[in-house]
């Protein structure tokens, strides 16, 4: 059995010359889960070379826009005499590396499979941002890269078959980003004939 | 059909077409009646199901999960409840560890003489398929019996299983396991023998080694190219790593090695349950309290039916996930056709597509 090398977050930071942010858990059956954020998303093709001379399997990719933090109520307790004193900015928090997270960056994950082993590198992304394909390293990254690319506005860059995967074209861009009314989802003809019905037993009320 | 240049002609294969179980479209280029490219065009299911999960509650979405798909309908919540788990950091009691076993090995018995089933169909041996439709229906019979359904058998929660054992099932299911044994092992020599079965599937749908690990395939597709990766032996969960399990291989790489693969996994199952059943331990099947999920992140897989199923799961504390991502076994799957299908006959076409077991409600969600 294969096991996430001792010396991984070593190799992963010299491939990384951004900085990483790596952590690891191992469950009580031995199986490890790393993660592994990126300071600079640039350096994705570095650390996927590294994964891929160590046997890496590319498992998934997912993309995420980790939504902004709640606001607080701010409790109103205004000192005597300080009533008056301004409130500092607030403050936008930022992930590793330093992208804001204000509800339209972005995180994507590459989960690899080493051994047995997962090995999650991070990349994160402001609004707009764009992001080299995998796909010259991991033949695995097209399909994954097809999907991010028509359910958010994310650029991935240089990828070989950037045709939508699942949804038609003809549906609008970035269809998570979206909210999008249940009935247009499922292309139904929407009717007030229950609404009158309910109406029409309550007596006929307006 | 249109020709565009001598003895080249572009067909449509799907998305509806007699010999496909789901939709999909396969838009392929021939010379003559040999396959020289394919283009597969997906989404005719798509549903959305994953920004569903975003929509429910952590709890709710164990039940959403096992609609995703019929045939591995257990190992969606099964591994979602696993991610689940991680994040809680909870430990499932020692029974409901086997009797996840037992649930999974369960349909995964009925899964594969499913695809095996299909096979004998698409090769024109209806016989044979009536056959294995019929030795599957004694697991179909288990299920209904152990828990109330013959496909979504609402197995799993989060801190254990939701179904228990008693003197009567474990009996009903050790006579179902001694009727099974001799009538797989029969099929299993009809398979390895029978000329019709042979002749369509030896050598037909190629995908060597180097090609596998280029896809990433999983599951049987990988394990019939050489590729020894069974998430039960590589990352042990439930009870797996106290039992003994055998991940067969094979080298050749083609449809009847796929099929021999499931047929051999078949017969693991069935020694799985009976290991199950001898060892099972008294004690409670689930956690007392329904457990408050934290904030976190977790990874969960299984190896479903179809091979590794690997789920992503994001929480914030809150009862509904921030965000539920999973990978089915047949999405890597997919891409490893083109390769299976170049070179090939047009008569082979649905013979190669049904060996990688395909399921398109999994893939497109």
């Amino acid at each position: 059995m294969t096991r996430l090398l001792e010396d991984i977050e070593a190799r992963l930071a010299a491939a990384a010359p951004g900085g990483i942010d790596y952590s690891s858990t191992t469950s009580p059956h031995g199986a490890v889960t790393a993660w592994c954020g990126m300071a600079n998303s640039e350096d994705l093709l570095s650390v996927g070379e590294t994964l891929l001379r160590l046997g890496a399997r590319l498992a998934m990719i997912s993309a995420l826009q980790p939504p902004a933090p709640e606001e607080e109520e701010e409790e109103e307790e205004p000192a005597e005499g300080e009533a008056t004193a301004e409130k500092p900015a607030k403050e936008v928090p930022t992930t590793f590396g330093g992208t804001p997270i204000d509800g339209k960056s972005y995180e994507i994950d590459y989960h690899f499979v080493l051994g047995g082993d997962f090995l999650t590198v991070i990349a994160y992304l402001p609004a707009g941002g764009s992001i080299s394909s995998l796909t010259p390293l991991f033949r695995s990254a097209n399909w994954p890269e097809r999907e991010i690319m028509e359910n958010y506005s994310l650029v991935i860059r240089d990828h070989p078959n950037p045709r939508r995967l699942f949804l038609d074209p003809s549906i609008d861009a970035a269809a998570l980003e979206r909210l999008i009314p249940y009935s247009t989802l499922v292309n139904a003809a929407s009717t007030k004939a229950l609404w009158d019905k309910v109406l029409a037993a309550k007596g006929g009320a307006s | 059909m249109s020709a565009s240049a001598d003895k080249t002609y572009t067909i449509p294969v799907g998305p509806l077409h007699v010999a496909l179980e789901e939709p999909m479209y396969f838009h392929i280029d021939l010379e003559g009646e040999t396959v020289r490219d394919v283009d597969i065009r997906a989404g005719h299911v798509h549903r959305g199901v994953e920004y569903l999960t975003t929509k429910r509650s952590i709890y709710q979405d164990v039940v959403l999960t096992e609609r995703i798909c019929a045939l591995c309908s257990n190992s969606h919540p099964e591994t979602f409840v696993m991610a689940c788990e991680q994040i809680a950091g909870l430990e499932i009691p020692e029974r409901a560890a086997y009797l996840r076993v037992i649930a999974a090995e369960i349909k995964r018995i009925a899964s594969h003489l499913f695809n095996l089933g299909i096979l004998a169909h698409l090769t024109g041996y209806d016989t044979l398929f009536m056959h294995a439709m019929q030795v599957r229906e004694i697991m179909q019979d288990v299920k209904e019996t152990l828990f109330g359904n013959r496909m979504d058998i609402g197995a799993m929660c989060i801190g254990g299983v939701r179904y228990d054992l008693d003197a009567e099932t474990t009996a009903y299911l050790t006579a179902a396991l001694d009727k099974l044994t001799p009538e797989v092992d029969a099929l299993a020599k009809t398979y390895r023998r029978n000329h019709t079965i042979l002749r369509r599937s030896r050598g037909i749908g190629l995908l060597t080694k180097d090609q596998a690990i280029a896809c990433a395939v999983v599951g049987p597709v990988a394990r019939a190219c050489g590729i020894e990766y069974d998430v039960r032996i590589a990352a042990p969960y439930a009870a797996y790593d106290r039992l003994r399990v055998a991940a067969p291989t094979l080298t050749d790489g083609d449809v009847w090695s796929r099929a021999m693969i499931r047929m051999t996994e078949i017969g693991v199952s069935i020694q799985l349950l009976r290991d199950c059943l001898r060892d099972l331990p008294e004690g409670p099947t689930r956690l007392p309290e329904r457990p408050d999920i934290p904030a976190g992140r977790a990874m969960g897989k299984c190896e479903a039916p179809r091979g590794e199923l690997v789920y992503f799961l994001k929480t914030s504390g809150a009862d509904e996930p921030e965000r539920v991502k999973w990978r089915v076994p047949s999405f890597p799957n997919w891409d490893a056709l083109p390769f299976m299908l170049r070179g090939a006959k047009i008569a082979d076409i649905a013979i190669i597509v049904n060996s990688i077991d395909p399921c398109v409600s999994c893939t497109e969600r």
